[in-house]
């Protein structure tokens, strides 16, 4: 990390506390980061907490025993089981859906000089700008108009909708300054437009690409009002739990919280395992070190 | 005017939207639908909605169907397996299915989200669903529910409470059926209050300053408060009595007595103990006693507000006669008796209490199921409000609640 | 060379049709009878009807110009806060991540998996009234005595920026990971100074990522209603509630669209002025080739 420093050598005291005070700047924007880390995640802690509690009544506000019990009948809430595999199969969908429409807007509208490039800049920016509710009866109302029947299919139509916005916003903010050298290589090199966005582009825009996708995803899983507008007789999770959280908050809402983040755990802990095999394989090239 | 299905074609035609139908088929119809040009021609269509329409005919008798759908409040039935308790039962004795949907949450959500197909006459598919009586009100005055065919309903004649028979907003149950009622009160920690509430003036004394909440359903807070100042809510004439009410709420609010205004979250406040003494409802405080037993709920001195929530048949529902079947097949007070025992609100069935008195003594003889007597006398029931009066006191309410 | 120019310039319209496409059916036609529903008037008995009526634009801005303000002051609070809070976070994930860059990610996102409620009602156990969190904050003076943190304007905010976090960490990470780590090399080499670095190369390339994630944070916290309704009280009701109100409760459908096109182009009109402070360049991320 230190390497970088300048090659004049301060006074040997001086040099330590600059060391010192580099070191302290170090690991303080870590402790920084980690708080936040922290501080995104403690809810999570007291869910999953909570999941161990033994209730007396229909609520779980108040710590009463440590029991297993609603770990070993998970899904004893009716329902509950089959809203969160719909909400997962909803947000999955509408977040290839949504990844795939957003890139490819986000490219043209960085890349390319067109009529109404303007006006579509600003037009992506309206459906983050619209109430959910008004937004969602409308929606409604041209479903209804068209004789569509509500449901999954109009749950999804809605989602994409609203996560494209995003996408757009997020890739695009990776796009600008994106080197096209790299691409101009690969275009002397003989590959096409598509092959060269599928292996150079596509690759090197992934981790914004990934960083959208994710984003999409947390706004399906969690939507709530548009659903509700939408939705037919079609229960996601964000539904159930709104109704069925105003009478009874049992602690199966908190074990199946509690699986959801054990998956994503190991779904981390996959992802880096999978990168170090990654690393091992390239290790016949070495990468430079960061610097930061 | 709305449209209603009044022929075979379009029964038929409203059997096949609401079907399920495969997730690529719903895309591509969609899709298709919205290229075509006619955009500006259905916005131009659907400019009418609302106004006034005419009587409904009484629901004809019709055959029993294999399916029934039904539209209620969570927690609100023993269980939703079509199999199993109230359902299996039913399913047993005629034959069908019952899909049970909790979609419920809210009157005005619900309203929100179901109005416009009401308004085409399709009901969405749903035969049943169950508002408070006010939204049934205005689901009967916008047309939106059939009427009920009494000879279908004998049950229903026989044992529906007689507090209950005849309300404003429905004198002779001609659309409405109550599933179960509520009690609106005052909820208190017994081990946080200076004494036992018994006025529902209690909630503005000032050393429950920001230890207190009101609920964001209008008629029972603004109802509470006019009990407080006099007026009796089931008879009051005019809206000058709710607005001075509402203007009493504001104050308390802005002053920072009144925490905030809740629906059922309150439930969390009070067992925490952010707060001390609220207006909230009976079957919440029978749940909360039992995680925390210092909770109490009490029927003010001065009155308490009963409302219900009522099984309606909407409009194009596909198997309102089944729908009929069913409203009154819950009037047994032996099928009741497993629902009110596991509810715990206020059941509008006669006979039940004996039932349970054999089964769960302490539950039968409890003033929050089965209100009697004195307790029963000042029961109040919110009086219907025409709908520019609604307008006006809602508005003034909102304005208070923070919109 | 004609040929090349020709596919060049359908190729724009080619990627934007399909996005442009979705947006325009499910977006915009609901949008235009949004409009069309807000120049109606009447009420839900009466029935609506279209009659050009402007004076629910005018009369939601004089009635409720205190909630549009209180929005977007809470909003643009919660902004900032993500933007302090989130980019430390986006920076180490992006730059100290390593292999665990992608879990980190998942990380962020993962208050999202169980809804809103939950997540608001766990922070509610933490922060109620008689919580050792809050009794800690009243021993350190950061709360008085008799005063609460729940229901007031800070929790309100604090539930606006939790809630909003991922949507500014994440494309500031988008941003910040592309940075080529030689370019910061080079930097060193050049200042010597590791806060030279930041602010003369890391910040100024990050800048994107940061324009992004405040309109994905601002725009859809100005019209935010569930953390007032939950977390607030009347007196830190937003636009959002309003609009909420009269539709659902009053079920005054023109008015709430009103208020809605009011408020879109209040933040359009907000985002167009930060445009031109800004530069368009770095807000529309034009980059003509």
């Amino acid at each position: 990390m230190e390497a970088a420093t300048a090659t004049v050598r301060p006074a040997a005291g001086r040099g330590l506390a600059i060391r010192i005070g580099r070191r302290l700047l170090h690991h303080s924007l870590n402790v920084y980061a980690a708080l936040a880390l922290v501080y995104l995640l403690l809810p999570i802690a007291i869910i999953l907490l909570f999941s161990f509690n033994d209730p007396r009544g229909r609520f779980n506000f108040v710590w009463h025993g440590f029991t297993l019990d609603a770990w070993k009948h998970p899904f004893a809430v009716e329902g509950l089981g089959d809203a969160m595999r719909t909400s997962l199969e909803i947000a999955a969908l509408s977040t290839i859906g949504a990844t795939i429409l957003g890139t490819l807007m986000a490219l043209a509208l960085v890349r390319y000089q067109f009529r109404g490039r303007a006006p579509t800049n600003f037009f992506i920016f309206l459906p983050l700008a619209s109430p959910e509710i008004v937004l969602g009866a409308s929606l409604l109302s041209m479903f209804l108009n068209l004789g569509v029947a509500l449901g999954f299919g109009t749950i999804l139509i809605a989602h994409i909708m609203f996560n494209v916005s995003f996408v757009v916003v997020t890739v695009r903010s990776r796009l600008i300054g994106f080197d096209r050298s790299v691409e101009e290589a690969a275009q002397d090199l003989g590959a096409n437009s598509v092959q060269t966005f599928l292996r150079v582009t596509l690759p090197l825009i992934f981790p914004a690409v990934l960083a959208a996708g994710l984003l999409a995803f947390a706004l399906s899983i969690d939507d709530f009002v548009i659903t509700n507008f939408n939705n037919g007789s079609t229960i996601t999770f964000p539904l159930f739990i709104w109704g069925a959280a105003r009478v009874a908050v049992p602690p199966q809402i908190n074990v199946i919280a509690a699986m959801i983040f054990l998956v994503t755990v190991f779904a981390m802990i996959l992802t880096v395992w999978q990168q170090r095999r990654a690393e091992k394989l390239a290790s016949v090239r070495p990468e430079p070190e960061p610097v930061a | 005017m709305s449209q209603r299905p009044t022929n075979d074609f379009e029964r038929i035609f409203e059997e096949l939207v609401r079907d399920e139908m495969t997730r690529r088929h719903l895309i591509r119809r969609g899709a298709a639908g919205a290229l075509s040009l006619s955009a500006i021609a259905y916005l131009a269509a659907c400019g009418e909605t609302g106004g006034g329409k005419e009587e409904s005919k009484v629901i004809p008798k019709g055959q029993l169907s294999k399916t029934l759908y039904v539209a209620n409040w969570p927690l609100y039935i023993d269980s939703k397996n079509p199999n199993k308790g109230t359902l299996g039962k039913f399913k047993k004795k005629y034959g069908a299915s019952v899909k049970y949907v909790e979609e419920i949450n809210d009157n005005d959500q619900f309203f929100g989200k179901v109005r416009q197909q009401y308004d085409r006459g399709s009901s969405g598919g749903r035969d049943l669903h169950v508002v408070t009586d006010w939204m049934a009100g205005r689901m009967q005055r916008l047309g939106y529910v059939q009427k009920l065919d009494k000879s279908q309903l004998p049950n229903v004649q026989k044992n529906l409470l007689d507090k209950l028979r005849h309300p404003s907003f429905d004198r002779n149950r001609d659309y409405t059926a109550p599933w179960q009622g509520i009690q609106a009160g005052i909820i208190y920690r017994k081990d946080k209050v200076k004494r036992t509430p018994k006025s529902v003036n209690d909630i503005f004394d000032p050393d429950y300053k920001g230890k207190t909440t009101m609920l964001t359903e209008m008629r029972d807070t603004v109802g509470l408060v006019m009990l407080g100042m006099g007026e009796d809510p089931e008879t009051f004439s005019g809206v000058d009595p709710a607005l001075k009410a509402i203007d009493k709420i504001d104050k308390a609010a802005k002053s920072g007595q009144v925490r905030r205004f809740t629906g059922n979250e309150y439930t969390k406040d009070i067992t925490k103990g952010d707060s001390w003494l609220i207006y909230g409802w009976s079957g919440d405080a029978i749940q909360l006693q039992a995680d925390n037993p210092n909770i109490d709920f009490v029927q003010p001195d001065e009155g308490w507000i009963y409302s219900n929530d009522n099984m309606q048949v909407p409009v194009g529902a596909p198997h309102a006669f089944t729908g009929e079947k069913f409203i009154d097949f819950v009037y047994r007070p032996e099928v009741q008796a497993p629902i009110a025992a596991y509810v715990n609100y206020v059941t509008p069935v006669k006979g039940v209490k004996e039932i349970l008195e054999k089964q769960d003594p302490e539950l039968a003889s409890s003033q929050l199921i089965f209100p009697s007597g004195e307790t029963l006398k000042r029961a109040k029931i919110f009086r219907d409000l025409k709908p520019d009066e609604e307008r006006k006191v809602n508005e003034a309410f909102q304005k208070v609640i923070g919109a | 060379m004609e040929a090349v120019q020709r596919r060049k310039g359908l190729l724009p319209y080619l990627l934007l049709a399909p996005g442009l496409g979705w947006l325009l059916v499910f977006f915009a036609i609901p949008l235009g009878y949004m409009a069309y529903e807000s120049l109606k008037a009447g009420t839900i008995d009466t029935g609506f009807s279209f009659s050009w009526e402007f004076s629910n634009y005018t009369h939601a801005i004089s009635t409720y110009k205190e909630q549009f303000v209180r929005s977007f002051e809470y909003a643009g609070l919660a902004t900032l806060l993500s933007l302090v809070i989130g980019y430390p976070l986006a920076y180490v994930i992006a730059f100290r991540g390593g292999k665990w860059r992608n879990a980190l990610l998942l990380a962020v996102i993962l208050p999202f998996f169980v809804t809103y409620l939950i997540r608001t009602l766990s922070w509610e156990t933490i922060l109620d009234d008689e919580s050792w969190v809050v009794d800690t904050l009243k021993a350190a003076g950061l709360v008085s005595n008799d005063g609460r943190v729940l229901d007031t304007t800070a929790s309100v905010v604090a539930g606006i920026t939790y809630n909003f976090l991922p949507f500014m960490i994440l494309p500031l990470y988008a941003s910040l990971e592309r940075i080529d780590h030689r370019l910061l090399e080079a930097a060193y080499d050049l200042y010597g100074k590791r806060r030279a670095v930041f602010t003369r190369v890391t910040l100024p390339l990050s800048m994107p990522g940061v324009v992004a994630g405040v309109l994905l944070t601002f725009i859809p916290a100005a019209g935010d209603f569930v953390n007032a309704t939950l977390l607030g009280t009347p007196r830190q009701a937003m636009i959002g509630n309003v609009i909420q109100s009269r539709f659902q409760v009053i079920a005054d459908y023109p008015s709430a669209a009103a208020l809605s096109f009011i408020l879109m182009g209040l933040i359009l009109v907000l985002v167009l002025a930060w445009a031109r402070f800004a530069g368009t360049e770095s807000l529309m991320g034009s980059e003509p080739r």
